[in-house]
């Protein structure tokens, strides 16, 4: 088990921690925007860079203090870092225990056939496994990895993405996993860990991340678009009642302590009414205009103008259901909020504008 | 109108790269011509009666062994400043690195004079029976001050531009630093090493002023040929100039194809 406890690094105006988190034998993704410390915070693990305070363990030895090459957790940079005086079997071999090991990992990574090629002739996505089956050649009690997709092209970090996944689980060890991509993130990570601004905001299962973001950062920086401002008008035992522009949203029952609040559902939880079903048993149906249609390639995204409220509504249609409904622009409907699929969130910290847009990509 | 514009343009720049590929082959014609003039006005009977002459011959063999050992002295005492220099963020760094730079900048004949006062017959030389002035080890001494900051500045250069990364990477695969420095920085920065052992070879032995100071007799070949020049005029020096130049050029060679990647099999 890694250990960080009260973790602090800082530099110039920049500052990392207190960061606590505890990485069993399992994959966690630290995934947050560029300049919010999560390469750093690798680095101190690593011992590269040394902390101004707090302790790392791993397997109960201390860390703390302990150069790199005794702290036994390798570390692979995003752009592998592959020694370029060395082939890649020298590579592999630079800190493995036999000859047999090395073998045995290029076949695990399907380097096998690269062994004796000159590292500046491998492609970036043969770059990452050579500095994946050099990390797992040290035998490492813990493996530190920093973007080590992000400079590869969209189809080959797609598949690598799941084949690294393969591999990363197979490991009986702590996998710390640094992403600024949600996609990656979740496909590597039994958990992941979001960080903004050198600390970490929630750390949990990408279900919970996803569908309980703890505050409005998370659920903005994990793609959560539908996220409102909404008024506290009523509560009982079973339900929350919001005011939201001129609708009234019945929510599960969260224990808030403000009276504004924000809510969001994700765009794959709003339900398209078809007018020949009854509305009775629904939730929170709502009237609107379609505004927006667009092709995502594995879906269509749908924006909906809702009558009582400015803001508007995105929903997330798998291309059948889609087709079927036989949408057009301009075309009335309603939808419903699920009530279970609401989640509320108490939070000061409010939204900022700029991650609207900043923070929408990701492949 | 846009096409007349985008004509005059591409004429223009056509203008500079003639302007600027010429200015070029103009240095380099400049460096070559003197060169040629030095090979080929020599008759090559006066050559070899120069390299059968015993003065020449000991001068020669005098540059090549105090060159070599300066040389030697440099990296010895250089590659460590180097590196330091190369990874240090400590204040004081570049007050360290100018002072790296002083003998570059000093005149070679004053370097000579401050050399002599501190290690001559009124400085060290009075405590101790090894002779600093007028032997070989004057003429080290006085080629290694002059010589050795090519060493520290282009090596520090060389270590300079290893990527960090692949330190941290060696180390964080459990290799000491001694063992990162030996298998992975020392590697990557021998191209430059050798640049800078190259530089350093050529400047000492091509070394005067300060030679001239601390060391008259046993002669280099540079004093020689000021000899030859006083002496019998500019012809009898040229050919033992041929000589110099010779054995730099190849010693250069040796130095370079050890250089040729020695890590590689």
């Amino acid at each position: 088990m890694l250990e960080l406890t009260d973790v602090r690094k800082r530099y110039g105006a920049f500052e990392l921690g207190p960061v606590s988190l505890a990485v069993e034998d399992e994959i966690l993704s630290v995934l947050g925007p560029s300049g919010c410390g999560k390469s750093t915070l690798l680095s101190v693990v690593a011992g590269i860079q040394s902390a101004d305070g707090g302790g790392v363990e791993l397997d109960g030895t201390d860390l703390t203090g302990l150069p790199p090459e005794r702290r036994n957790a390798a570390y692979v940079f995003q752009d592998g870092a592959l020694f370029p005086h060395m082939s890649v079997r020298e590579n592999v071999a630079y800190a493995a225990v036999d000859d047999a090991r090395v073998d045995e990992l290029a076949g695990t990574l399907e380097v096998g056939d690269l062994l004796d090629r000159d590292v500046s002739t491998l492609s970036g996505g043969e770059r990452q496994r050579v500095a994946l089956a050099r990390a797992l050649a040290s035998e490492p009690d813990a493996l530190l990895l920093d973007e080590p997709l992000a400079n590869l092209d969209a189809p080959i970090k797609r598949r690598l993405r799941f084949e690294l996944r393969d591999v990363l689980a197979a490991l009986d060890i702590p996998v710390v996993y640094v992403t600024h991509d949600q996609r990656q993130a979740t496909t590597m990570g039994d958990r992941i860990a979001v960080m903004r601004d050198g600390t970490v905001r929630q750390v949990g299962t990408a279900e919970e991340i996803f569908e309980r973001p703890a505050s409005t950062f998370v659920a903005e920086f994990t793609g959560s678009v539908n996220l409102f401002e909404a008024d506290v008008l009523n509560r009982n035992d079973d339900a929350l009642y919001l005011g939201w522009g001129d609708a009234v949203v019945e929510a599960p029952a969260y224990d808030v302590a403000g009276e504004r609040v924000y809510f969001c559902i994700r765009p794959e939880y709003v339900m398209i009414l078809r007018e020949d079903r009854p509305i009775d048993e629904r939730d929170n149906v709502l009237a609107g205009t379609i505004t927006r249609r667009v092709y995502q390639g594995d879906d269509y995204v749908v924006a909906l103008d809702v009558d009582a409220v400015e803001d508007p509504v995105e929903i997330r249609l798998p291309t059948p259901v889609y087709e079927r409904l036989n949408l057009a622009d301009r075309d009335r409907v309603r939808v419903s909020l699920k009530k279970r699929a609401i989640h509320v969130i108490d939070d000061a910290e409010g939204i900022r504008e700029d991650q609207r847009t900043r923070f929408d990509g990701g492949d | 109108m846009f096409r007349t514009e985008s004509t005059t343009e591409t004429e223009r720049q056509t203008g500079w790269f003639v302007v600027g590929a010429s200015l070029g082959v103009l240095l380099l014609l400049y460096y070559l011509v003197p060169l040629g003039a030095l090979v080929f006005a020599q008759s090559p009977e006066s050559v070899a009666a120069q390299l059968g002459s015993a003065r020449v011959l000991s001068a020669a063999r005098n540059s090549l062994v105090t060159a070599t050992a300066s040389t030697a002295l440099s990296a010895t005492f250089g590659l460590p400043l180097a590196y330091w220099l190369a990874r240090t963020d400590v204040r004081g760094k570049n007050a360290v690195l100018t002072l790296v730079l002083l003998p570059l900048v000093l005149p070679p004949i004053v370097s000579g004079m401050l050399l002599l006062e501190v290690v001559g017959p009124n400085g060290l030389g009075a405590f101790t029976s090894l002779s600093f002035t007028r032997s070989l080890l004057g003429i080290v001494l006085a080629q290694t001050f002059v010589a050795s900051p090519f060493f520290v500045v282009t090596t520090k250069a060389a270590f300079e531009s290893v990527d960090r990364h692949y330190e941290h990477a060696s180390r964080s695969l459990g290799k000491s630093r001694k063992t990162t420095f030996r298998r992975i920085t020392l590697p990557l920065a021998i191209p430059g090493i050798v640049a800078g052992l190259t530089l350093t070879f050529a400047r000492a032995i091509g070394e005067f002023g300060a030679t001239l100071m601390m060391a008259y007799y046993p002669r280099t070949l540079p004093v020689q040929i000021w000899r030859s020049f006083l002496n019998d005029g500019l012809n009898a020096a040229f050919p033992v100039a041929i000589v110099l130049v010779a054995l730099a050029l190849g010693a250069l060679l040796v130095i370079n194809a050890f250089g040729r990647n020695p890590w590689r099999h």
